[in-house]
C-alpha cells in the first residue's frame, strides 16, 4: 500500500479533493471502479480522474450505464477518450448501449470480456496473493479460449490468472479517519474485494467518523486496505 | 390457429414450480427477475442478486438493494447483503440449486448464447449468466420461444459464439416446456390452447414428444422455510456415517469452538473420522477456552479420529503432549500438515468452487514435496487443491431460524469460511432469534450455508 502524504490538509487519509486523493496517477494506469449496473459509482473520483487529464486508462469494472443528465460515470469518462481498454463482464447494457459500444465498434476502445464471477475470482486471487486459480467457469466456451484447461475429480477447469491494479477507485456509505469501511446495500457489490487488489485504493464516502465510530464487528473493508479518502459532494 | 403466447407473469409463475423449500435460486437479467413477485415472501426460497444480496425480494422503489438488471427491489426478513465475490463462491461451489437465465439462443445440446444477438454481431456480454449456468445444479432457460423477427430462438446448433456449452436443463418459453437431454429436446408441456404440430412448426431444433405431455399450469407453490432446528447436538449430528470428513472450527484461543457439537459426535461414537481443523485439539494441554476439557482430544481418546488436516497438530508443550499427538506416535492416526493460510485458502477454494490455486506459501520446503510447483511473473508457487468435506461442526454467537450467523470477536476466525465447505453445516450458537433480528448489514454467514442449529448450553457440565 502506498505512504499517505503528511500534508497538513488530510486529516488521517482524509484528503481534500479528489484531485489530492488521485496524486499519482499517470498515463496508462490500470484502475479498478466499483458500481453495479451504473449504481453507486464513485462519482466524485471518476470526476477528478477526468480533471488530471491522463490517458491511456485500463478500467476493470463492472461496466458502463449511461448515467441521468447531470451525473457523470464510468460511461462519460470513456466518452471524454482518456481510456484506452475495458476489462468487464458487462461492458455497456446491451439494449441501450451508449458510448463504450461506440467506441468499441469504431475500434477506438479495446474490450476484454470476463464472466463476472471469474473477474471476481482473479481481483480476489490478485488481492490474495494467489498466482492462479482453476475454475469450472466457461469450459467450452470463448472465454477458456487460449487459457490451460486441466481436470480434476473428471470435471475441466480452467486456469485463470490473478489480477491486480495501479488505482482503485471505491465508494462506501462510512469510513473513519484510518479507512474502515462500511457500505449500504448492494452498494457493497465490487467495492471489498477491489480495495484488496491495488497499489493504492481510494474510497469516496458519504461519512467519516473518529476511529471507534464504526463498531469492529461492523467493518466491511478494514483500513489496512484503504489509502486514501475523500467525502462525496 | 396456435393459442396467444403466455405473458411473461404466466411464464415465471411456471418457472416458479421449479423451485422447493430451501432452494437458492440465481436470478438473471430479464424475465427471470420477475419470479420473486410470484411468490409471497415466506423465507422459503433464497433468490440471489449478483450484485450482492441473498433473499432478494419483487421491485420495490426506494430501496438499498438491486437486482441483476439494476432495479430497487425489496429484500426478504432474514436476507443478507454481501459482495460479488461472495456471490461467485454461491454460484460456483455448489449452493446454487437453480439459475434462471434468459439466454437469447439455446440449442439442442443444451448449449445458450446470452445476450448476443445476430442483429449485434460481435456484441456480447455474460455478465453473470456464465457463472450461474457453470455453478448452478440445474439451470432454466426462461425465454420467449421465437424473437422479435419470428424466428426461433430454439435451435439445433448456436449459430453464435455460446456463453456455455451443454449448461442448460431445461427450456421453459411462452409457448412450451422442453427438457434437455442426451437425445436433444424433450416436449414435456404445452401452454394452454397450442398443440405439439403449432410448437413444432415453430422451433428449429427436433423435439422428442414425451409420452407424458401436459397442459403448462401456473400455481405457484407454497414454500416454507426449511426447519433447521434441532433439540440437540446428538439430534444433529445423528448421520455422519463412519469414516466422514468433518470440518471442525475454532482457533487456539477461547470462544469460537464448537464443544457442544464436538460432545455430540463423542456420544455418538461414530469412527474412522477426518478432521479437517486448525488445530488437532491444543485447548486442553494449553488451558484455552471454556470450557478447556473440551476439544478434539475427547474424540481422539475415544478412538475417532482416523486423520487430522491441520495447521497446528501438536501441543505447544513437549512436556505435555496432545492426546491427537500421542496417537500419532502410536500410528493409530494419520496426519496432513497444511500452513494455517492454505488450509483457510484451501477451505475458501473448496467453498466457492475452485478446483485447486497456486499460493507462495511453502514453495522450496517440505510443505511443497509432491506438489506441482510454477513460477508466474518470476515468483515460485505450489499448488494446493480445495478441501471439502461431508459434515461441518461450528460455533455462532446468534442465529436466526433462517440460518443466518453472526459471530463475536474473535471466534469469528475459521467459522465463516468452514460453513461454505460442507454437504452438511451445523451450527451452535447461544441464542436463536427471529428473521429480521439480526441486521442484513450485519450477518456474516448467510442462512443459504447452513443445515442445522442447536443452542449451546451455558453449562457444560452434565457433558464432561
Amino acid at each position: 500500500m502506498a505512504s499517505v502524504s503528511e500534508s497538513s490538509a488530510v486529516k488521517g487519509k482524509v484528503y481534500p479533493s479528489a484531485q489530492a486523493a488521485l496524486e499519482g496517477i499517470f498515463d496508462g494506469a490500470s484502475v479498478l471502479v466499483a458500481g453495479w449496473s451504473g449504481r453507486g459509482e464513485p462519482e466524485k473520483l471518476l470526476r477528478g480522474l477526468a480533471g488530471t487529464g491522463v490517458g491511456d486508462l485500463t478500467l476493470i469494472c463492472q461496466g458502463a450505464w449511461v448515467q441521468e443528465a447531470g451525473k457523470f460515470g464510468i460511461a462519460e469518462l470513456v466518452a471524454g477518450g482518456q481510456v484506452k481498454k475495458m476489462v468487464s463482464p458487462l461492458p455497456f447494457h446491451p439494449e441501450t448501449g451508449g458510448p463504450v459500444k461506440d467506441l468499441w465498434q469504431s475500434g477506438k476502445l479495446e474490450l476484454e470480456i470476463v464472466p463476472q464471477g471469474v473477474l471476481a475470482e482473479r481481483l480476489r486471487a490478485g488481492g490474495a496473493g494467489i498466482g492462479g486459480v482453476f475454475l469450472p467457469t466457461g469450459v467450452g466456451t470463448r472465454f477458456a479460449e487460449g487459457k490451460e484447461v486441466r481436470q480434476f475429480d473428471g470435471k475441466d477447469h480452467v486456469l485463470e490468472s490473478a489480477l491486480k491494479a495501479d488505482f482503485a477507485l471505491l465508494r462506501a456509505r462510512a469510513a473513519d479517519t484510518l479507512g474502515n469501511l462500511v457500505y449500504e446495500g448492494t452498494g457493497r457489490n465490487w467495492n471489498p474485494i477491489m480495495a484488496t487488489a491495488a497499489a493504492v485504493t481510494v474510497a469516496e464516502v458519504d461519512l467519516v467518523g473518529e476511529p471507534g465510530s464504526i463498531d469492529p464487528e461492523s467493518v466491511i473493508t478494514q483500513a489496512i486496505f484503504i489509502d486514501r479518502l475523500v467525502l462525496a459532494d | 390457429m396456435p393459442g396467444t403466447p403466455l405473458d411473461p407473469a404466466a411464464m415465471a409463475r411456471r418457472a416458479a414450480q421449479e423451485l422447493f423449500s430451501g432452494a437458492v435460486a440465481a436470478l438473471g437479467p430479464g424475465l427471470p427477475r420477475r419470479l420473486p413477485s410470484q411468490l409471497p415472501a415466506s423465507g422459503g426460497v433464497w433468490f440471489l442478486a449478483d450484485g450482492g444480496a441473498v433473499g432478494i425480494q419483487g421491485p420495490e422503489s426506494d430501496t438499498n438493494a438491486v437486482d441483476a438488471d439494476g432495479n430497487t427491489v425489496g429484500l426478504l426478513s432474514g436476507g443478507a447483503f454481501t459482495g460479488v465475490v461472495e456471490i461467485a463462491g454461491i454460484l460456483r461451489g455448489g449452493h446454487t440449486d437453480l439459475a434462471f437465465l434468459q439466454p437469447a439462443q439455446v440449442a439442442a445440446n443444451g448449449d445458450f448464447v446470452h445476450w448476443t444477438t445476430a442483429a449485434t454481431p460481435g456484441l456480447f456480454a455474460p455478465g453473470p449468466a456464465v457463472d450461474m449456468a457453470y455453478g448452478s445444479s440445474r439451470v432454466v432457460a426462461l425465454m420467449p420461444h421465437q424473437s422479435q423477427q419470428g424466428r426461433s430462438n430454439i435451435v439445433e446448433r448456436c449459430g453464435l459464439p455460446v456463453d456455455g456449452a451443454g449448461q442448460i436443463d431445461i427450456i421453459i418459453t411462452d409457448v412450451a416446456v422442453m427438457t434437455v437431454g442426451p437425445a436433444g429436446l424433450e416436449l414435456l408441456e404445452l401452454a394452454p390452447g397450442w398443440t405439439v404440430d403449432e410448437v413444432t412448426a415453430i422451433t428449429d431444433a427436433p423435439l422428442t414428444v414425451s409420452s407424458d405431455l401436459k397442459e403448462m399450469t401456473f400455481d405457484v407453490p407454497v414454500l416454507k422455510p426449511p426447519d433447521k432446528i434441532y433439540p440437540t447436538a446428538v439430534d444433529a449430528l445423528r448421520d455422519v456415517p463412519e469414516g466422514a470428513t468433518i470440518n471442525v472450527d475454532g482457533f487456539a484461543g477461547p470462544g469460537g469452538m464448537a464443544h457442544y457439537l464436538m460432545v455430540g459426535l463423542r456420544d455418538l461414537g461414530v469412527k474412522g473420522l477426518k478432521l479437517i481443523s486448525n488445530t488437532a485439539g491444543v485447548a486442553r494441554v494449553s488451558g484455552f477456552g471454556t470450557p478447556n476439557i473440551i476439544d478434539h482430544s475427547i474424540l481422539v481418546e475415544n478412538n475417532q479420529v482416523a486423520k487430522a488436516t491441520a495447521s497446528y497438530p501438536v501441543s505447544p508443550s513437549a512436556s505435555r503432549p496432545s492426546a491427537f499427538e500421542e496417537a500419532y506416535k502410536r500410528g493409530e492416526t494419520e496426519l496432513e500438515v497444511v500452513p494455517q493460510g492454505t488450509l483457510a485458502e484451501r477451505l475458501r477454494c473448496g467453498g466457492a468452487g475452485v478446483a485447486a490455486f497456486y499460493t507462495p506459501t511453502g514453495a522450496g520446503t517440505l510443505l511443497a514435496e509432491g506438489k506441482e510447483a510454477r513460477t508466474i511473473d518470476g515468483k515460485e508457487y505450489i499448488l494446493e487443491m480445495g478441501l471439502r468435506a461431508d459434515f461441518c461442526i461450528i460455533r455462532g454467537h446468534k442465529a436466526d431460524t433462517l440460518g443466518n450467523v453472526v459471530y463475536k470477536g474473535t471466534s469469528r476466525n475459521f467459522n465463516p469460511v468452514m460453513a461454505t465447505t460442507a454437504k452438511i453445516t451445523v451450527v451452535e450458537v447461544d441464542e436463536i432469534v427471529a428473521p429480521g433480528q439480526l441486521g442484513p448489514e450485519e450477518i456474516v454467514t448467510p442462512g443459504l450455508y447452513i443445515d442445522r442449529i442447536v443452542v449451546r448450553p451455558s453449562d457444560f457440565s452434565a457433558y464432561l
